[in-house]
């Protein structure tokens, strides 16, 4: 135990001692001065201690849009831009040296020759450089904290959620990081590693959500053209049945778009299916950088009638019964569509009914994210974290210094 | 009593093929100053570091203070000072020693009490407050023995620990370890440089591409090789069946044997001519010497150069 302390605080001394440390340290402190310095008064917002002010007729002191809003900044900008990049970014520089500084000939000799295990001092070095982001992460969510308690008299405690959440997400990044550079014992190759592993991560997920969100798209299109083909297909039959032959003609006049709408959207399944696939089985493999800090914001935004994401997309300000609006998948191939209609108004409303499909699969996507239990992600990606730092360990233990 | 140290057949061969230790088996024993010797490369400190678990031997049997070779608990009874050892360039000697104390599992006040007197012992302690970054590569080698002494062991494996040290330095090294070994401390020390040990140890191996080339203690090794030295100037002597050169300081003859009468008539003879005798003395084989037999003996043994080799082999 006592040596478990005495490495800990060789290496807070160690980080202590790096330039870059205060110079994050001190860039924290900025972002929450400036974060707090945001408020709200009758006529609208104020920012950087009154410096500027900007009229708002909505967003005005002791509204619930300057509640949202301010929250918002928190959980989307702050957390989204600063904590989970600038920040992320800057520890991985100042921790990435910790284990190579650790193994440089001359110094790894003494700390092996003790009677602590290897194990043990590699679990606690890596311990050593979460802590370092925990606190970095910890003074930042008090200043939000307090912030927002000031400011908008929210004393939400759930704010400090980002303490382990943010934590854990960077520990994904830092087994990799470890990994490297106890091979090959080079802060810089470990760092470059690391990057271009979390850029591996951002990019699978951002392809893995682009490419759901096209197949649920055309999975709508595909099975509402299918209803609207074989609705037509039995008027039709039934016209021929009827020996109405001028009818069974318009029918299947009518009939040759909806069709061609419907093999069209098979074709692209069978285009897109494969690729989902396989970025949902890399996925699988690949720890859950951005579902953690997901978790951050479904938490955030879990009691909240208004979410930023209303705020932002205007809906907040609309009048809800009319933001239901009509169904444009009818209005295009339902029982709205209208045989008087010009190619115009015909081309208008296929627009708005892709539009329409869009929205959906934008919804349907953030319900099935919403969907997955915490306890999925968390685990899934401690499990890779386990096997990437399993694997370290073992190198560690075997090498000759 | 056991031995501190004893192993048998030590076998090190690196990653890509580099045969460090071919058959390594010594015996330590306890109380005494045993030192290795041998060329750059001969795998002293990797031997060395076998022995603190820093590298792991490809094959290996034997004991540590009684215990297998490995225990990582028998540790803490043993000093280490590495070859080149650098610590943490932003911490102060003091919060050095306090890490390396605690990586022994010292006690805090313990630890005050033995980091004042180690910094006394080594002369370091005005510095205590400095960063050891600083320090000149002599401080820092006493910052390291000040650290390998810290929780008081039995035994004390220190690798090259005059490296870089002036001469002052290296006499206030030699006469540490005659005060610890006067305290009942094993020592065992690495070196390349012999003379400054010849007077300090009590045992030695020279270790020369891997295996131990002679070994034993110094009176040992250096029997039978004593002989007496008459040097003197002044007059012009002609000598047949004894070994005479001139150099600066005059003429100097070389006796062999341990009898003191053999040099009696040689004296009488200067005497009787009007020279002047300047030194008449009995020697025996310095540990330099020591040492280049060793290199003959591991050439004969290997027909192959005694240097600083690679261990590399087929
Ligand atoms: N960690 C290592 N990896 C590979 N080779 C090594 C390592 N350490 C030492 N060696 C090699 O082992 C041999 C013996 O080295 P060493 O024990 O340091 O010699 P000495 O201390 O007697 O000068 C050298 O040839 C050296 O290159
Ligand atoms: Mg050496």
């Amino acid at each position: 135990m006592i040596a478990v302390l005495a490495i800990l605080r060789e290496s807070w001394l160690y980080l202590r001692s790096e330039m870059l440390f205060k110079v994050v340290m001190g860039l924290n402190v900025l972002v929450i001065v400036a974060y707090a310095s945001i408020s709200f008064d009758d006529t609208g917002i104020s920012l950087f201690f009154g410096l500027t002010h900007v009229d708002s007729e909505y967003v005005r002191g002791g509204t619930q849009f300057a509640r949202t809003l301010y929250l918002g900044i928190y959980s989307a900008v702050i957390v989204n831009f600063w904590l989970a990049w600038a920040a992320s970014i800057l520890a991985l520089i100042s921790t990435s040296s910790i284990f190579p500084s650790f193994l440089s000939e001359g110094s790894v000799e003494l700390m092996l020759s003790r009677p602590t295990r290897r194990t043990t001092i590699f679990m606690t070095k890596y311990a050593g450089g979460l802590i370092f982001v925990m606190l970095q992460v910890g003074v930042f969510t008090l200043g939000a904290f307090l912030a927002a308690g000031w400011r908008v008299g929210e004393w939400d405690a759930t704010i400090f959620l980002a303490i382990p959440l943010i934590t854990l997400f960077y520990s994904y990044l830092f087994c990799i990081n470890v990994f490297v550079g106890v091979i090959t014992r080079s802060t810089l190759v470990a760092l470059l590693a690391t990057l271009l592993f979390w850029f591996g991560t951002f990019g699978i997920r951002t392809a893995d959500d682009l490419v759901n969100h096209y197949v649920i798209v055309t999975e709508s299109i595909e099975a509402r053209t299918a209803t609207r083909v074989a609705q037509l297909q039995k008027e039709h039959d039934d016209a021929v049945a009827a020996g109405d032959e001028k009818e069974a003609k318009n029918v299947a006049y009518w009939l040759t778009s909806p069709k061609e709408e419907h093999e069209q959207a098979q074709t692209t399944l069978g285009q897109l299916r494969p690729w989902a696939a396989m970025l949902s089985t890399l996925r699988v493999i690949m720890p859950e950088t951005a579902r953690t800090l997901g978790l951050l914001h479904r938490s955030l935004e879990r009691d909240m009638d208004m979410t930023f994401q209303d705020l932002r997309s205007g809906r907040a300000f609309e009048d809800p019964e009319e933001a239901a609006g009509q169904d444009e998948f009818d209005a295009y191939w339902g029982s709205g569509q209208n045989q008087t209609d010009t190619d115009d108004e015909r081309r208008r409303k296929r627009q708005r009914a892709f539009n329409q499909a869009e929205r959906e699969a934008a919804e349907t996507m953030i319900e099935r994210e919403n969907a997955i239990p915490a306890w999925r992600i968390i685990g899934k990606s401690l499990l890779f974290e386990a096997l990437v730092l399993g694997l370290a360990i073992w190198i560690f233990r075997r090498r000759d210094f | 009593m056991p031995a501190a140290i004893q192993i048998n057949d030590v076998h090190k061969t690196f990653r890509r093929g580099v045969k460090a230790l071919r058959g390594v088996s010594m015996q330590v024993d306890p109380g005494q100053v045993f030192c290795l010797l041998g060329p750059n490369g001969a795998g002293k400190s990797t031997l060395v570091k076998i022995l603190m678990t820093v590298i792991h031997a490809s094959k290996i049997s034997g004991t540590v203070l009684g215990k297998p070779i490995g225990h990582k608990p028998t540790l803490k009874r043993v000093g280490y000072l590495p070859e080149r050892h650098r610590f943490p360039k932003y911490m102060t000697a003091e919060q050095a020693l306090h890490f390396y104390g605690g990586l022994v599992c010292m006690r805090r006040k313990h630890r005050l009490l033995r980091i004042q007197q180690m910094l006394d012992l080594v002369g370091m302690s005005s510095w205590r407050k400095h960063k050891v970054g600083t320090f000149s590569k002599g401080m820092q080698q006493r910052v390291g023995l000040a650290q390998a002494l810290l929780h008081d062991p039995e035994l004390l494996l220190l690798d090259e620990p005059t490296d870089g040290v002036d001469p002052v330095g290296r006499r206030a090294i030699r006469d540490l370890i005659l005060h610890l070994r006067s305290e009942g401390r094993t020592i065992l020390i690495n070196s390349h440089i012999l003379a400054e040990l010849e007077s300090i140890c009590d045992q030695l191996a020279v270790v020369v591409k891997g295996r131990v080339s002679l070994e034993g203690t110094v009176e040992d090794l250096t029997r039978g090789e004593r002989r007496w030295i008459v040097q003197y100037r002044n007059v012009d002597l002609e000598w047949e069946d004894v070994a005479a050169e001139s150099g600066p300081a005059g003429v100097r003859i070389t006796l062999p044997g341990e009898d003191a009468g053999l040099a009696q008539p040689i004296i009488d003879r200067i005497r009787a001519a009007g020279g002047t005798i300047t030194k008449v003395s009995q020697e025996r084989e310095s540990l330099e010497d020591l040492f280049m037999r060793a290199l003959e003996l591991a050439e004969d043994r290997d027909g192959a150069t005694p240097g600083a080799a690679q261990g590399r082999d087929a």
